[in-house]
């Protein structure tokens, strides 16, 4: 696999921690503090490529288990491509190329050897528009178990299970065949993330998940991957900033040309940043 | 344009609290001056002062929950306004005992005790919440811990007025119950004006703690 050589970032070391100056980078690590000691998932030196093109630059950071991570930037910074590399999404696009390592548990999802249907199983995806099937709510998360392997005859009880998970059970239970179509948006999301829970994944990735909802909508999905990430791994790219602050524990940040600049607990992100381009970003004086 | 506009609100803000302590440090200076030359109608200057100076602090405090509510300021913007808030409430207290020293003006009758310079104590604390807000305005964070160090002066200097006035106290030779009762007054007036400088000393103090929080995330001199 081939490391990140291009271009000058900046980088954090130990030392240097508290500094407000970028220096030249000379490895691949962002500011902050890109490694975790329950990393789950880690990113080394990922080139990510649309043909010619390269949107993303060696990243390098860990994602720990059972936190919420947000992945936050301007557009065309090269979040929603990360979060899509994780589970190897980016397969799906012919032009796209992958180089370095991206490991869950250890294992590089980009060795020959892996099979990306079963990642997936292990990985499940929320996008950002509800997407639920033309079909009853206990299929659309039934459809989930099924496609997967998972259903083993005990399929309602799992049903129930995931839409509980999801907060949705208390409003749906009573219209379990009526079409997932009729749902809110709101409640079309949490359907869509009882469906991605239903196989029992470990890691939840969210692309942008309630930028389509209004307010409370949007809170009660907030609300539930707080409470998904007592369980599950969670990876959300959000545009919003208040609301990686509000729900993230580890806060990515992206800036232009598909760079990670800095990586570190939310807090230190929004109170005291170490980069003064993620800075000026956060502030609003720029992107 | 939002956050054009944002920006601006946050220099406002900074130009409106400086003029706040210009205005606390005016009293402040009015106060020494009413208690130095027993001038009763300056003194009654001060105290009816307060009500603005309290207008001030009102309106200072809405600004920043305004823009805590409205712009969710980070960063080294939410440390500046949680840094405002809390300064404007140490500059509404150094009003409220510049007020005090009106109170002790209308009250006071003689210098029992030429030896303890009042006025002296009072240009230092001046000089303090001067050079605090100086740091705020700077963002000057030597100044803000050399501040913490002169407060220490500040505490000895007024621990030995306090002595010269006790040991003064016990040896004088009082004849009349009444001579007593009214020397008891003033001891207790000085006394509350020694520790009443000695505070706002602390609250220049606490600026320059929260201006070091403001620009370094040091909470050092806070805790």
């Amino acid at each position: 696999m081939t490391t990140n050589g291009g271009g000058s970032r900046t980088v954090s070391t130990p030392e240097s921690s508290g500094s407000r100056s970028d220096a030249t980078m000379t490895d691949n690590a962002p500011l902050g503090s890109p490694r975790v000691d329950d990393a789950v998932i880690e990113s080394r030196g990922l080139d990510v490529f649309y043909g010619d093109d390269q949107a993303l630059h060696g990243i390098d950071m860990d994602i720990p288990e059972r936190k919420v991570t947000a992945l936050i930037g301007p557009s065309g910074c090269g979040k929603s491509t990360f979060l899509r590399s994780i589970n190897r999404m980016n397969d799906l696009i012919d032009i796209a190329r992958v180089e370095g390592d991206l490991r869950f548990h250890g294992k590089n999802v980009y060795d020959d050897d892996v099979d990306p249907v079963a990642l997936r199983r292990k990985i499940g995806m929320v996008f950002q528009k509800p997407n639920p099937f033309p079909k009853s709510i206990r299929d659309n998360v039934a459809y989930g178990l099924r496609v997967q392997g998972k259903d083993d005859g005990d399929v309602d009880a799992k049903v129930r299970t995931a839409l509980e998970r999801a907060a949705l059970l208390d409003e749906v239970e009573d219209q379990l065949d009526s079409s997932g179509l009729d749902l809110s948006g709101g409640q079309q999301q949490r359907l869509c993330i009882a469906r991605a829970i239903a196989p029992d994944p470990e890691v939840i990735l969210m692309d942008e998940p309630a930028s389509a909802l209004d307010p409370v909508a949007t809170s009660k999905i907030e609300d539930l991957v707080e409470e998904l990430s007592e369980e599950y791994t969670v990876v959300i790219v959000t545009h919003n900033m208040q609301q990686a602050a509000r729900i993230s524990d580890k806060t990515a940040v992206f800036l232009t040309g598909g760079h990670l600049v800095e990586f570190d607990d939310t807090n230190k992100i929004f109170e005291n940043p170490e980069s003064d381009r993620v800075e000026d970003y956060i502030t609003g004086k720029f992107g | 344009m939002a956050r054009k506009s944002y920006q601006e609100k946050l220099t406002e803000l900074r130009e409106d609290i400086l003029y706040m302590s210009e205005v606390v440090m005016e009293r402040m200076r009015m106060g020494l001056d009413a208690l130095e030359q027993k001038d009763d109608a300056l003194a009654r200057e001060v105290i009816e002062g307060d009500g603005e100076i309290n207008r001030m602090y009102l309106d200072l405090e809405q600004d920043c929950i305004e823009l805590l509510a409205l712009q969710q300021p980070v960063a080294s913007d939410l440390r500046f306004i949680a840094a405002s808030f809390k300064i404007i409430t140490d500059l509404e207290r150094i009003a409220d005992l510049a007020v005090n020293l009106g109170d002790y003006t209308l009250n006071a009758k003689e210098d029992l005790f030429p030896d303890v310079d009042v006025q002296e104590m009072g240009d230092l604390t001046l000089a303090m919440i001067e050079d605090a807000m100086m740091a705020y305005d700077t963002e000057d964070t030597d100044a803000c811990r050399e501040l913490a160090d002169r407060d220490d002066d500040l505490d000895h200097f007024a621990e030995r007025a306090s002595e010269i006035v006790v040991r003064d106290l016990i040896e004088r030779e009082l004849e009349s119950p009444a001579e007593v009762e009214a020397l008891l007054q003033d001891v207790s007036r000085l006394l509350l004006t020694i520790r009443d400088l000695e505070r706002v000393g602390d609250h220049a103090v606490n600026i320059a703690a929260r201006t070091l929080y403001m620009v370094e995330n040091d909470d050092e001199l806070i805790y």
